[in-house]
């Protein structure tokens, strides 16, 4: 008897413990009301499930202690019924389509990504997400900025460990948006549970999605295809904010990418290009190069004293504009722009040992890229 | 012909009577059942196809 009680009191103390946790069992209700409306199927569905599984086993457990053995109850044996039988053929119909109508209307809504006011083309790549917001000549990738010091142990982790990037997906809040979804190279997986968008990008074709974001936040989400090496490393953040403010955001941004076509044209010092390529390099390049690019062969060749690179410059710009076929290396004439590829290779070209003293510009690199 | 869409009516929900069961397979040609079925089953497929392009607008 004592240790009834005892049980009793475990069991309530884990029931009290467990309320304050509850949003961290279950799935978020989110910020959109799609999500909202995912979450309330949910919670719906899993009530009918207890309903369902508090009857049936009742009715079992009921049957088998009111009726047992060591009481005298004899087996009826009879066979078919057809009464109970269409009973019980035509309940769990009833519920199955009584579950599929709002699913149905749920899903019809979620696939309805017409009438957008703003279009983001996501690209995943290996790995790293690009946002393009399409129309408005503003575009960038989104790298993990959690330090390779917090994954190696090094260094204690920080609040958002792996769920952290350089740059956000900013988008305003009240509008609707549209997601066009594909990848450069293999699989991947958009998911951000808070806007309940989990969308696989897949080369080749272009998926759609979209959010109506009701809050301003930062929500946080990661790839959810298993994409290689790096995958737990391509977190998504996006960074929900009120209308005016991100159109405030993306009117900043496209004046700078302006400047930045401009900065094309003009002569470009060589500590000016390395101190931007460093940037990009520990962005980009060293999730693969390693951060004092001695690269994890062999599959990442190193580029610190690597013979051919210091001896070619036609050869590392043709790299890193084309990419190496078959190979992990990916081209980056889309993805960087001729500023970006330049300062980089400079970068390059001039650190850990590699003093050949090369400056690329960035006019050269645009000709390159448009041959 | 009646009884033939009864039986196989039944057959599409898995509900069937023994007593019934036994005059099916006394009686009738099977294919008249067969040709029932992919018949009901086509209908059954039209059915909701016509639901779904209802719901889908």
């Amino acid at each position: 008897m004592r240790s009834a009680w005892r049980w009793l009191l475990v069991i309530t103390l884990s029931a009290s413990g467990s309320q304050a946790n509850a949003n961290d069992w279950n799935m978020p209700v989110g910020v959109t009301d799609v999500s909202a409306d995912i979450f309330g199927l949910h919670m719906t569905i899993f009530w009918i499930c207890v309903v369902i599984g508090l009857v049936v086993f009742g009715a079992m457990f009921y049957s088998l202690f009111r009726y047992r053995h060591s009481k005298g109850a004899k087996a009826a044996n009879f066979h078919e019924h057809t009464s109970v039988e269409v009973l019980w053929t035509a309940i769990p119909v009833l519920i199955l389509v009584g579950m599929a109508v709002p699913a149905t209307a749920t899903l019809k809504n979620m696939y309805d990504s017409s009438d957008a006011e703003l279009d983001v083309m996501i690209t995943g790549q290996q790995w790293r997400w690009r946002y393009e917001y399409l129309g408005e000549d503003v575009a960038f990738t989104s790298n993990m900025s959690t330090p390779r010091t917090q994954v190696s142990g090094a260094e204690t982790r920080g609040e958002h460990y792996l769920l952290e990037v350089d740059e956000p997906l900013v988008l305003p809040i009240n509008r609707k948006v549209r997601f066009l979804m594909t990848s450069d190279d293999v699989i991947h997986s958009w998911w951000v549970p808070d806007l309940a968008v989990k969308q696989d990008t897949i080369p080749g074709f272009i998926n759609e999605n979209w959010v109506t974001i009701n809050e301003p936040g930062i929500y946080r989400g990661q790839c959810t295809e298993l994409c290689g090496i790096n995958h737990g490393f391509m977190p998504v953040v996006v960074h929900a904010m009120e209308e005016d403010e991100f159109d405030g955001w993306l009117a900043e941004r496209k004046e700078a990418a302006a400047e930045e076509a401009m900065g094309v044209d003009r002569e470009w010092a060589m500590e000016e290009l390395v101190a931007r390529g460093q940037e990009i390099y520990q962005s980009i390049c060293s999730s693969c190069h390693q951060a004092e690019g001695q690269g994890s062969p062999p599959a990442f060749p190193a580029l610190a004293n690597n013979e051919q690179l210091i001896s070619d410059v036609d050869w590392h710009l043709n790299k890193v504009i084309n990419g190496v076929s078959g190979a992990a290396m990916p081209a980056f004439r889309s993805t960087l722009n001729p500023v970006e590829i330049a300062a980089v290779v400079t970068y390059t070209r001039n650190a850990w040992g590699n003093d050949t003293g090369d400056v690329v510009q960035p006019s050269e690199v645009a000709e390159l890229i448009a041959q | 012909m009646w009884s033939v869409v009864k039986s196989v009516l039944a057959a599409l929900l898995g509900v069937q009577s023994n007593q019934k069961r036994q005059e099916d397979f006394s009686s009738g040609k099977p294919a008249a059942y067969i040709v029932t079925g992919i018949v009901i089953t086509l209908l059954f497929v039209l059915m909701l196809i016509v639901l779904a392009t209802f719901a889908a607008r």
